[in-house]
This record gives structure tokens, sequence and C-alpha cells, in this order.
């Protein structure tokens, strides 16, 4: 199959912003990806759209690919919404690449919007942890947030970490964050501020917990055979992984693991031919701070039960060996969750085009991004390569 | 033909209590004479879910089991639902055969009486038995001395051919007496007129006129297990009934559970039997009305939990009455339609999981493909787990965190424990994890607590109440 390679992204900022409706979001996201794009595309060239959403609030459940893509000036194109909750456009951008690599699209649209904050807070009650396993999960009293506290439960049993890593992981992301402009919470916080916050669900407070945000990403995807038309600084969708497991976690066989996101790493490194070592950064699922230490080890970036001492060794860090979530992460970028795992692919094709200013990693040449839905019922990760200038 | 055997008694009662002090507090006077403390049911608590703790405790004291009873009568004078049998549920909780006979008692604080009388009827059993389950938790508005002395509690006692207790003897006298304790249609508070006479004739004539009818010399009684709406009353009746007060003081609930409704008299006889006596009188009474007489020949077997282990202030005790407190969110909640909640019954109600024939895994529920093995087999062996467990995951969902279905619940109880509980195979080699709430606990739940699970409500959609487990640390069970 030949390659495909990200030509363009950009997304809204994330946050707050009730003047501004899904269409709109989307919009501007769509925009963004257009201007990003070195030598310009016309919306006529756009074969194929691929809308990632969960559709909280419920608006335009039905049809709402059609709907915001139309809104967005590609009329008459193709479009699928994509729902795989926190993972939505992260497959978005899967089957996108899917569509390039086959022959179906030259280039295909991949992005995601969600509005979150514009609710009653009765609403927004039910729209956060509809994508728990509902009759078992959710219909016992469980929340999201319980969840992954759940997990963290078992986590900090079985390896002896405390909940001092779970906000370290926190001040972290806060502080990469503080650079991003497009970030929901893109301020700093001490550890102290991270360790003393409410408790959410015991072991996580507040600090350990990603904000509900509105915005849109999208990245614009294009095949070999057209990709000088567009830029001669490619980068190139190296490897994708994909994989489902039970949506509850009482069903799955660990509680300390996300094997949908072991199997999607593991296949994307053997696409791309590369391993962890290879990769200059990587953006990963952090809607819970103790997502982000599993990912270390179901990304192979350590050893089972080694998160805590990467973290706390620095490796991690902004100018550590293995950055992860320079754009500040789902915990103070913001997640909305149809928008997240393109914001990933955007944070990355920054990075990789030197386009992120403040943040900017100096020549990396492989990134990986890391989208899970709900509490590890599907995961996707892609890397991504800058290949040398043409 | 009858069945005058009583082969065990069960008694339950929350482990909620009030003291009276904290209604003087409140009120400047407490309105309920007799009563040092009582028993609250909790949020998740009702005539059903505390009949069936009754039951299982009874069913235990007896050795025997739900699929041994052939005749099935539930009593209350607070049905969860106004219609509806409840029978029918309190049977596929207890694992009751679906041609067992089932009656539902309601209507008066006598139902408890009727629906022993009628089992008894439904006798001889034979090899198999028959089960009265009464659970009642009275409430009436909050300055009345019916709310005053609303307490909570059930009692189940098992009926068979010979006992070991026997009931020797039986009454009943029926008479018109309108307006003295009474609920309108479509109303949840009891309340009556408070013609205080009045009242009490009906109460001792009808007692009165049922003891006539007993040929059984009062004098050897031992204990006098008397319907008690409050901590005087019952002592009125020791001339109608020819026993005096220590007697009546023999078979004393009323006084730590307050006002048990239909189970009154027959706590009091739970209570009674503890101290093995020989011979005890049962005096259920009902307003409108009607009143019934046991006596019945011990030993009786029993089995009860009717301590209380946390105390609530007023404020606490408002919410949990659900005075002060909201309800399920506009916003919706989840919906499992009632369709699907009905597939999943044999699982809720009596932990049926299956065995994968493929590779023997235990999976909960059992459909779809194995969750261990993933093979496509929908031939899941049944296995009925005994509801015992160990805690694998928690965290505690905090107060204005639950998802809108158990908003209600939050606000009346406060924040709640959300565990995963490995569940036991009968065998005690195999384990399979489920979802559960852990019941209020003053001990704390962590990873390798062992816990028992036990039936409460889940939540409420549409007006229909979904019954299903929660877990209990081992240690606290009762």
């Amino acid at each position: 199959m030949r390659d495909a390679y990200l030509i363009g992204a950009g997304q809204t900022p994330f946050g707050s912003m009730p003047e501004e409706s899904y269409r709109s979001l989307f919009d501007h996201a769509v925009s963004e990806a257009i201007d990003s794009v070195d030598h310009g595309i016309d919306t006529d060239a756009i074969d194929e759209a691929v809308v990632g959403s969960l559709g909280v609030g419920g608006r335009q459940l039905g049809l709402s690919g059609p709907a915001a893509t139309e809104h967005a000036g590609l009329h008459g194109v193709p479009s699928v919404r994509v729902e795989n909750a926190c993972a939505a456009s992260g497959y978005a951008v899967r089957q996108a690449v899917q569509a390039v690599k086959s022959g179906m699209a030259d280039v295909a649209l991949a992005g995601g919007v969600e509005v979150m904050t514009d609710m009653s807070s009765d609403v927004t009650k039910y729209w956060l942890g509809v994508s728990g396993e509902t009759e078992w999960e959710r219909l016992t009293g469980t929340t999201f947030s319980g969840v992954y506290a759940q997990m963290a439960s078992a986590y900090l049993r079985e390896y002896g970490a405390s909940e001092e890593h779970l906000s370290m992981v926190a001040v972290k992301n806060h502080r990469n964050g503080a650079k991003n402009p497009k970030a929901h919470l893109g301020f700093e916080c001490s550890l102290e501020d991270a360790v003393d916050a409410p408790v959410v669900a015991d072991p996580l407070n507040l600090y350990h917990c990603c904000p509900t945000s509105d915005g849109a990403a999208v990245a614009l995807v294009a095949s070999e055979d057209v990709v000088e038309q567009y830029t001669d600084d490619p980068v190139r969708v190296a490897g994708v992984g994909a994989a489902s497991d039970r949506v509850g976690l009482f069903q799955r066989d660990s509680y300390t693991a996300i094997s949908a996101s072991k199997k999607a790493a593991d296949t994307a490194y053997d696409r791309a031919g590369v391993g962890p070592d290879d990769l200059d950064f990587a953006e990963v699922h952090d809607c819970f701070t103790i997502a982000e230490l599993l990912a270390y080890e179901d990304l192979g970036f350590c050893d089972r039960g080694e998160a805590p001492q990467l973290l706390e060794a620095g490796t991690t860090d902004a100018d550590g060996a293995m950055p992860v979530n320079l754009s500040g992460g789902l915990k103070s970028k913001g997640h909305p969750i149809g928008a997240t795992g393109a914001g990933q692919i955007v944070e990355a094709f920054k990075q990789l085009t030197g386009s992120a200013a403040d943040r900017q990693l100096p020549a990396p040449k492989y990134g990986l991004t890391h989208n899970v839905g709900g509490s590890g019922g599907s995961a996707v990760v892609h890397i991504l390569e800058r290949e040398a200038a043409r | 033909m009858t069945a005058s055997g009583l082969a065990a008694i069960g008694a339950y009662a929350p482990r909620l209590r009030i003291d009276a002090a904290e209604f003087e507090a409140a009120w400047g006077r407490f309105d309920a004479a007799g009563i040092d403390e009582k028993a609250v049911p909790d949020a998740d608590e009702d005539a059903v879910t505390m009949g069936v703790e009754a039951a299982r405790r009874a069913l235990t004291a007896a050795d025997a089991s739900g699929t041994d009873v052939a005749h099935l009568a539930f009593a209350t004078t607070t049905p969860p639902m106004a219609e509806e049998d409840l029978a029918a549920r309190l049977c596929s909780i207890l694992n009751v055969p679906e041609d067992a006979k089932t009656q539902t008692m309601t209507g008066s604080t006598h139902a408890g009486a009727q629906a022993l009388d009628a089992t008894m009827d439904g006798g001889p059993f034979g090899e198999d038995i028959g089960l009265v389950i009464i659970g009642d938790c009275p409430r009436g508005d909050p300055d009345s001395e019916v709310e005053h002395a609303a307490g909570a509690g059930s009692v189940a006692l098992v009926v068979d051919d010979d006992g070991p207790g026997t009931v020797l003897e039986r009454a009943s006298h029926t008479e018109a007496y309108p307006g003295t304790r009474f609920r309108t249609g479509g109303d949840d508070r009891t309340t009556g007129l408070g013609v205080t006479q009045y009242d009490r004739d009906a109460f001792t004539t009808t007692l009165d006129s049922a003891a006539d009818r007993l040929d059984v010399p009062m004098e050897t009684v031992d204990a006098a297990a008397v319907q008690s709406p409050d901590g005087k009353l019952p002592y009125r009746a020791t001339g109608a009934l020819g026993v005096d007060a220590g007697t009546i003081a023999a078979a004393d609930t009323v006084s730590t559970l307050g006002d048990t409704g239909a189970a009154s008299a027959f706590l009091g006889a739970a209570t009674a039997f503890a101290d093995d006596p020989e011979r005890v009188l049962i005096a259920a009474y009902g307003s409108g009305a009607s009143a019934t007489l046991f006596v019945v020949t011990g030993p009786v077997p029993v089995e009860t939990a009717l301590d209380g282990t946390v105390s609530l202030s007023y404020a606490e005790y408002l919410r949990r009455r659900g005075e002060i407190t909201r309800d399920e969110p506009e916003g919706g909640g989840a919906y499992v339609s009632v369709p699907s909640w009905h597939r999943t019954i044999p699982q809720r109600h009596r932990l049926v999981a299956g065995r994968c024939s493929a590779c023997g895994a235990l999976n909960f529920p059992p459909t779809g493909a194995c969750t261990d093995c993933h093979e496509r087999t929908s031939d899941f062996e049944a296995v009925e787990l005994p509801g015992t467990g160990t805690v694998e995951a928690v965290t505690t969902i905090e107060q204005g965190g639950a998802p809108p279905e158990f908003v209600a619940q939050q606000s009346k109880s406060g924040q709640f424990d959300s565990a995963i509980v490995a569940l036991d195979s009968p065998s005690g080699e195999q384990t399979v994890s489920v979802p559960a709430q852990v019941l209020d606990t003053t001990a704390e739940v962590t990873i390798g607590t062992p816990v028992v699970l036990t039936t409460r409500r889940i939540y409420t959609q549409e007006g229909v109440i979904r019954y299903g487990f929660k877990a209990q640390v081992a240690s606290q069970r009762r």
C-alpha cells in the first residue's frame, strides 16, 4: 500500500467557549488546518472526511459528520462520524489514513469536535460517564473518574507507587501546557497544589483529573502520489496500530495495564519499524494522571511498575530523553472528547514541522500519539516521522 | 388441614439508629412514649430488602433453602410499589420455585398475622415449608407521633408440619373501628385522628375479644409479644390479654427499634424466643380494626440481626427520610430498559454466573464470548455463586459526584464506595469479578477486604425499582 502523509493540522483553542457551536468550532479547526499546509490547499481537493465525536449533549447525534463538514464548506464530500468515546478522532485519523493508503482518496480530512461546557450541571452529569460499561458498571453507581480511581487503587497497591506520583504527572503537564496558547488550563501548578487538591474519587483528586473542554481539531492526510503538491517538508504516517478490549474494567485481564494500548502500540511499532527508543516525544492519553503512568508501561517506555521511577528521573519532562505531553496533555491542554485524538496529531505535526514555538524540540524525527477510548475499551497509536526535506 | 409447626424465625433491623434525644433536641419534645431509640432504613432499604435479610436468616436457622418453599406470604404496610406483586421479586431473590403459592398482605399492621394465618392454612407442607416474610418501615409527617415512633424491621417465619416450635392455638377478632390509624390513597404518610380513648378502645376491645376465644390459660405464657405502635400502648393490653407488664416487656422491641408496623409483634416473638421460653403469645393488631393471637410453644431456633451500629443526628435522619434531599436530576440517566434488566435477573437476584464450556472460566454475566479465552461459546453452565468475595479495586464516589441515577441515593446517604469484587465460586477455587457498591461501613474498605453480597435497591428508573446486589464488609455483617 502507498504511504500516507500529514500535510496539515490545526485546532481551536481548547477551553470553555459558550459563544461557539460544534459547527463553528469544527470550521475554525478546518481553517487552521488548511492554513498550515505549506503550499496551500483548496477544499475541492479533499476526497473524504471523517469526524470524531462522542456527541456530548445530544445536539446532532445523527449525521453530525455531514452537518459539520458541509458547514465548513466541504460540500458534497463523503463524510462520516466516528464514535469511539475519547478515542473518536484518533480513530478518525486512522480511517483517513486507511482511505489514502487504499487509494480511495488522495486527500482525506480527519478531525473531531466536542462541546462539553455549555450544559446545565444536571445534563453534564448524564453525559459524563456514558463510555463506561453502562449496564453493570455505571449502573452500580461508578463514575468515569471512579473507574480510573479503581485502576489507580490497584496500581498503587501492586507497585507501591504513591499518590504523589499521580500529582507529579499533573505538575509536569501543567508546566508544558503553560507554554501552549491553546491550552484550556495553561497555567503551572505546584506539587503542593496538586497534592492538596480536593478528592474526587479516592485516590484521585481534582488535579489528577483532566478538565471537560470545548474544542475541535483537524488533520489533513495526503497520499505519496500527491504530497509534493502540498509540502516540501512531509510528515509520514510511519505506523498505525489500534485495538479493542472489554468496555467494563471488571471484565479485563488486568486493572493495572490497558491491554488495548499495548496491542495498538506493538502494531504501530511493528508497522513503523521502530521501537520506543527511537521516539523523540510522545503525546499520551492522560485523562487521569494514573493513565499517563499506565501509558509509559503500555507503550514500552519502561517495564511494568517502573513508571513512577521514569517520572521521578525526569525522563518524560520537556527536556528529558522522552518528553511526554509537550502540549500539556489532556490534563492541561484540555479534553474535548471527540477532538482529543486529532488534537494530539496537531501537536505532533507542529513538533515535527518545527512550528511548536515555545515548546519546540530541537529537530525531532519520530513522534507517537496515543489515544484511549473510555477506560481502555479502545486505543489507537500513531507513529509519525519527519522525512528529510524534498 | 393446616401446618402448625414453626421451624425457625429470622429477624433483621437496619443498622442505622436515632436516639430519642435527637428528636427532643430538634423539636423540644419527643412524642413517642417508651421509645429510647429506633431503627432507620438506609436509602437503599425498603420492606422488600429488609424482608430478604430476615428470610435468609430464617432459612439458615431452619437449615432450609428457598427451593424448599411451597408457600410464600409477604406482609407489609409499606409496600415499595403500591401495585405489583412484590412476592414475585422475593421469590426470585430467594430462589423459591416458580410453582410456589404466593400471597401479599397489606393495608394494616395486622397484615403480618394475616400472612402467618394464611400460610398455616396453606399446609400441610410435607417435606416443604411455608415462608412468611414481614417487613415494614412506617412513616408519618415529621412532627407527628407516627413519625416520631416510626422504626423499621423485618421478620420471617418458617412454617412446617412439625416444628420444633408449634402454634398451639390461634384466634382472631374483627370489628369496625374506623379512623384510628390510616393512610389515604396515594399518600405515603400514615396519620390518625388522635381520639385518644376511642383509639385505645379499638386496641383493647379487639385483643380482648380474640383472647376470649383462646383456651390456653394466659398465666402459662412466658412472654407476650404485643403490637407496639409506641412503647406504652402494649401495656394497656395487660387486662385484655390477662398477662402482666413483665410478660409483655419480655418481648419488647419497640423501645430500641421503634414502631415496626406489621412486623411488630413478630419481632417481639423473635426476641422472646432467643431466651428459650416455653410458651409465647403473639398478639398482632391492625387498625380498622382486627387482631389475631397465636400461642406458640418453643423451642424455636432464631437468627437475628437487630443491633444498631451507626447513630444518626436528626439532620442525617431527615436526609435518610428524603425530607430535605433531591431526586434524580432532570438531565436524564443512563438507560437500561426493563426487558433488558429482566434478562439479567438471575445475575442480579441470585448471582448466577456461567462456566465457559471451552476453558472452564467463570463469566459474569454469562453472555457473549468468554471473557477469559474469548471463545464464542454460548454454552455456559449455570453456577450459582455463594456471594462471598474479596475487594480487588475500590474508590469512593464523593458527595456530589454520583451519576444521575444515584443522585437521590447519595443525597440521602452520602458518599459511597464503588469496588470491583472477585466473587468466589462454590468450590472456592475460582473467582469472577463484578462491580458493586460497598454498603456504608465504619470499617475501611481496601484491596483485599473480604465482603459478602446482599440485596438492596440499586436505583429506580421510570418508577420501577431495580433490586440487585451490593457488597458488605464481611466483618461488619451482623
